[in-house]
């Protein structure tokens, strides 16, 4: 059911250092098929919290653990995406698709189709032998998606994906990418320095707050689902976004940016 | 350097046409080529110290087509080069794996290999001789010993650099060591490595030559050194100047592969491989 809880923390914390606490006594249940927006200033420890849940770090403390199981490593069910598109430069775009199942060892027809499918559902028609160099930001971004769907994962944890990109580009990717994550099978945990962006897309923003890295307010997103961009000028988008405001300003008084 | 993206290194220069390009080429050529003339006929050169170009070229004519004695020297030398430069070359790629794979290797053997380098290796040609003796196989070791470094020094590089966040993918992706190593770390290292191998070439024909020198019985090396000791300046110079054609055909070879390899880095290569891949996918 919906409330099946996917991702658990329990005093999860990460130090690099006595000083430097990136997550610190974090405590949050994810239900599955939510969809999260974790938004902070830079430095707060998003990026850290994110690869803490990959496994693609130790924690200092506490427990983390998907579908009920301590995170020990990298899972084949958690799917990254990052601000970069991390393609490899000597192969195709389908070849850069395909790189998860040459990985895996299971490069036969059905995943070759998939990868075919995939670039076209994210628009890349015709570009599927194109070299990364040979695409624009914008593209080598949707081959980075195709792969992650291309993963099969049901976790997509996504930092600041577009982040690289121009405003109008970006804006068009979270479309695309929203309409392939709103399936209740597939729960994402996705990082903004846009406030209005996080709650636009999220059942329930994560605020996070520096030094040491805390989540300071889950703040629950009860807004009617499909969200369209009238709702952005409603009083209830409004009232949010000064909560989250307030919150990550709260603790930001007198503090350096 | 050569690893640095090999398009618009010359943007500062106009493309031109072909027919153009060469003109400009021959004109320079023929500008250079008959001020030095001239200067001999003329008598401003002593053609003890340098020889007129006609007199060279007319020594080149000699070796090549009338005696025909050259071309045994240069197989000669080429060999030794090309044998030193294989050596050399996977001693210093063993090298710098077991170095980038292994961080005690790489902490306690590698400093070896830069005291190795820093020692002058011309300064090493009499011990070469004396454990190798005065065949071939020394020319070919001295080549080796030259050449080794610079492959061994990039492509340890070019394996600990890795972009950080394509180590990430490769993890979060279950990638092994294997994998991570074919996949990653020897494509993303290529260029570098290919820049290594382009300085060994010229490293390992410096070496092979100047083996030569030292003592020798057949080779383009010790043939200019003949003609050096008897004051046959237009010998010397025709010996030289198959020196630089040795050079240059050997440069020509690595560039070839360059362009064969990494073609990634070139536009119109990319299209090409482009083009080769779809022609070649297949669902099954
Ligand atoms: N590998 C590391 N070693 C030491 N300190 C680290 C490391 N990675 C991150 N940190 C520190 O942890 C803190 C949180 O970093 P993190 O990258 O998680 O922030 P972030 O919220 O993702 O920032 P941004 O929005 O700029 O991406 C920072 O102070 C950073 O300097
Ligand atoms: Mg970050």
């Amino acid at each position: 059911m919906a409330d099946e809880v996917v991702i658990e923390a329990k005093g999860l914390t990460k130090a690099f250092t006595e000083t430097v606490i990136a997550v610190e006594d974090a405590i949050f249940q994810i239900p599955k098929g939510s969809f999260i927006s974790l938004v902070g200033p830079s430095g707060c420890g998003k990026s850290t919290l994110l690869r803490l849940i990959a496994g693609l770090i130790d924690k200092t403390d506490g427990n983390i653990s998907v579908r009920n199981a301590e995170v020990t490593g990298p899972r084949k069910d958690i799917g990254l995406m990052f601000q970069k598109a991390v393609l490899l430069e000597w192969r195709t775009a389908i070849e850069n698709v395909l790189l998860p199942n040459e990985i895996r060892g299971d490069v036969g027809p059905e995943a070759k189709q998939k990868a075919w499918d995939g670039l076209q559902l994210v628009g890349l028609k015709d570009f599927e032998f194109s070299f990364p160099r040979q695409l624009s930001g914008g593209m080598q971004q949707r081959v980075a998606l195709a792969r992650l769907l291309q993963t099969g994962a049901d976790i997509m944890l996504l930092d600041e994906p577009f982040g690289a990109l121009d405003e109008f580009t970006r804006e068009r990717l979270n479309v695309e990418l929203l309409r392939i994550v709103d399936d209740p099978e597939i729960t994402t945990i996705f990082v903004t320095h846009n406030i209005t962006e996080a709650i636009f897309l999220a059942d329930k923003v994560f605020v996070m707050t520096p030094r040491p890295g805390r989540i300071a307010a889950m703040i629950d997103i009860n807004l009617p689902k499909p969200r369209t961009i009238e709702m952005e000028t409603t009083p209830e988008f409004n009232a949010l976004i000064k909560e989250v405001r307030d919150v990550l300003s709260g603790h930001l008084d007198g503090a350096p940016l | 350097m050569s690893d640095v993206s090999s398009d618009g290194i010359l943007k500062g220069v106009k493309e031109l046409s072909l027919v153009h390009k060469l003109s400009m080429h021959l004109g320079v050529f023929v500008i250079l080529i008959g001020g030095w003339e001239l200067g001999s006929r003329l008598g401003y050169v002593n053609e003890l110290i340098m020889p007129p170009p006609t007199a060279i070229g007319y020594r080149l004519y000699e070796m090549f087509f009338i005696t025909g004695s050259i071309y045994w020297h240069y197989f000669v030398t080429m060999f030794e080069a090309v044998c030193g430069f294989i050596i050399g070359v996977s001693i210093g790629l063993s090298l710098a794996v077991t170095s980038a794979i292994s961080p005690v290797f790489r902490r306690y053997w590698a400093p070896y290999a830069v005291v190795f380098n820093v020692t002058p290796g011309i300064a090493v040609t009499p011990f070469i001789i004396a454990w190798f003796g005065f065949g071939w196989s020394s020319k070919i070791a001295l080549a080796a010993l030259v050449c080794f470094f610079p492959p061994f020094i990039n492509t340890l590089t070019g394996l600990l650099y890795i972009d950080k966040d394509a180590t990430e993918l490769f993890r979060s992706l279950g990638a092994n060591r294997k994998q991570y190593f074919w996949k990653l770390q020897i494509p993303s290292a290529l260029p570098i490595i290919i820049a290594g191998l382009k300085l060994a070439m010229t490293g390992a024909l410096i070496g092979a030559i100047v083996a030569e020198f030292f003592s020798a019985s057949e080779g383009v090396g010790i043939l200019m050194q003949r003609f050096a000791f008897r004051l046959n300046m237009d010998g010397s110079f025709a010996a030289l100047i198959v020196m630089s054609l040795m050079g240059l055909s050997l440069f020509t070879l690595m560039e070839y592969m360059d362009v064969k390899v990494l073609f990634w880095r070139r536009h119109s290569r990319m299209e090409e491989v482009s083009k080769k891949r779809k022609a070649k996918w297949s669902i099954n």
